[in-house]
């Protein structure tokens, strides 16, 4: 017990060690670059799938309308807003922060989803 | 109505249905609600409270007197120019069979009314192949209320400036004929997460002094895209605030309600108010909770046109209600 306290006190002495020279950031930055977050959202049968999806921040969400009639994403909150999406078109909105992100569709309102962004 | 419901209703009174809304009867609940499935089709007439139907097998059979009155129109709906899937590639085509259905009616009807989602993507180009197509019809006034899929992405701009010059608000307006008060309403507008289709405030302000003045013996038609009864809200099948824009009609002895929508023919009295949706003219929508979403439903491609069709009203003066007969493309 007494000894991985010591080893994350330790680890955690050498993450702010290199923060403070700034590397671990650097290194931080260099990975959103090569790896961006993305995640999908389906919409099919007149509803989102999954409804509710949680992701961290900085995600890209996109959503994708497999129906055959048009759909639109619409933020409960006037945070974001997709233009109709006809058969296979899709839509994409960054979250660049963390919190809940209710939306639907705002041709057939039944349709709700929401994004928990943390 | 449940599959056993139905079988029950077409068990009992087979071609001919009578309804007494005063005394017990068919229905206990005080209502009919009675789904007829395009290519069957129903030909109503209520007289005093009692509601008549008649499955459209019957209808050659039928005098002039009931088949005819002072006023006739023909209601099409969901016409949706621009949908290319299967469940109907060329909706182009059925739709002009519609304008030939109403060409050969015997009773020439003397405008139409089209009850929403004359586009499918709210595209010009859509809105104008509709305009062309139903130029060919022999009645040349249309009145239209807007459906969902006309006001996308401008918030129903472009529909009003192409059928609701004279409108109010979102589209809505009155006209009366023959002595019949025809009332337009909007319920595709600002719509909510969660929610149903709506009038909102404004518009039943209007409502409530449009009809106020009028007299009880008026017969009314109030025509909408969403239905104004709750026919299945799971699916979005209603108008949240339709119960305030019924008490308003409350009044009058005969009230008609016109909706489109749901692509089928559906048809419920309560009181004086009849409720009548309008099958589509483009491709037709699953049975409420039959289905895992209300989407387009493909039929064999020879079946299309037998669930398609137009809504032929009747007006006779001295008769509470409108005749209204549905009639399939087939």
């Amino acid at each position: 017990m007494r000894r991985s306290v010591l080893i994350s006190s330790l680890g955690a002495a050498l993450v702010l060690g290199m923060g403070a020279l700034g590397a671990g950031r650097q290194r931080f930055e260099l990975s959103v670059q090569q790896k961006p977050e993305t995640a999908e959202v389906k919409i099919d049968n007149f509803s989102f799938g999954p409804a509710t999806l949680t992701v961290p921040v900085g995600t890209t969400v996109s959503w994708t309308n497999r129906d055959d009639i048009p759909h639109t994403v619409v933020s409960t909150d006037g945070v974001f807003k997709s233009k109709v999406l006809d058969t296979d078109e899709k839509f994409s909105f960054t979250f660049s922060k963390a919190g809940g992100y209710p939306y639907f569709c705002s041709i057939h309102p039944k349709m709700t989803g929401k994004v928990v962004v943390q | 109505m449940s599959k056993h419901e139905g079988e029950k209703m077409a068990g009992k009174v087979k071609d001919e249905l009578l309804h007494d809304h005063n005394h017990d009867g068919i229905d206990r609940r005080g209502f009919l609600k009675c789904m007829a499935w395009a290519g069957t089709g129903a030909f109503c007439v209520m007289q005093g409270g009692v509601l008549k139907s008649y499955s459209l097998s019957r209808l050659p059979k039928l005098g002039p007197k009931e088949a005819m009155g002072e006023l006739s129109f023909v209601q099409i709906s969901d016409s949706h120019m621009g949908f290319n899937k299967p469940a109907n590639p060329d909706v182009a085509g059925t739709l002009k069979a519609a304008v030939e259905k109403i060409n050969n009616l015997s009773a020439a009807p003397e405008f139409m009314l089209h009850t929403g989602d004359i586009s499918h993507l709210s595209k010009p180009e859509e809105f104008d192949t509709v305009d062309q197509i139903l130029k060919s019809a022999k009645p040349k006034d249309v009145f239209y209320v807007p459906g969902e899929h006309d006001v996308l992405n401008d918030d129903g701009k472009q529909f009003l400036e192409r059928y609701g010059k004279s409108s109010k608000g979102a589209g809505w307006y009155s006209f009366d004929k023959k002595g019949v008060h025809f009332v337009g309403l909007v319920n595709v507008m600002n719509l909510k997460a969660g929610g149903l289709g709506t009038l909102g405030h404004e518009q039943l302000e209007w409502l409530e002094d449009d009809v106020k003045h009028l007299k009880h013996s008026t017969p009314m038609v109030v025509f909408a895209h969403i239905p104004l009864w709750s026919v299945y809200p799971e699916w979005g099948w209603g108008t949240e605030d339709s119960a305030q824009a019924l008490a308003y009609l409350k009044k009058f002895g005969s009230v008609t309600v016109l909706n489109g929508h749901i692509h089928q023919t559906m048809q419920k009295v309560e009181g004086n108010v009849t409720f009548h949706t309008a099958a589509s003219t483009a491709f037709p929508q699953p049975q409420p909770g039959k289905a895992d979403s209300p989407g387009p439903m493909k039929v064999p491609a020879e079946q299309l046109k037998s669930v398609l069709g137009i809504t032929d009203v009747n007006y006779v003066q001295g008769q509470h209600a409108l005749a209204v007969v549905d009639s399939s493309l087939a």
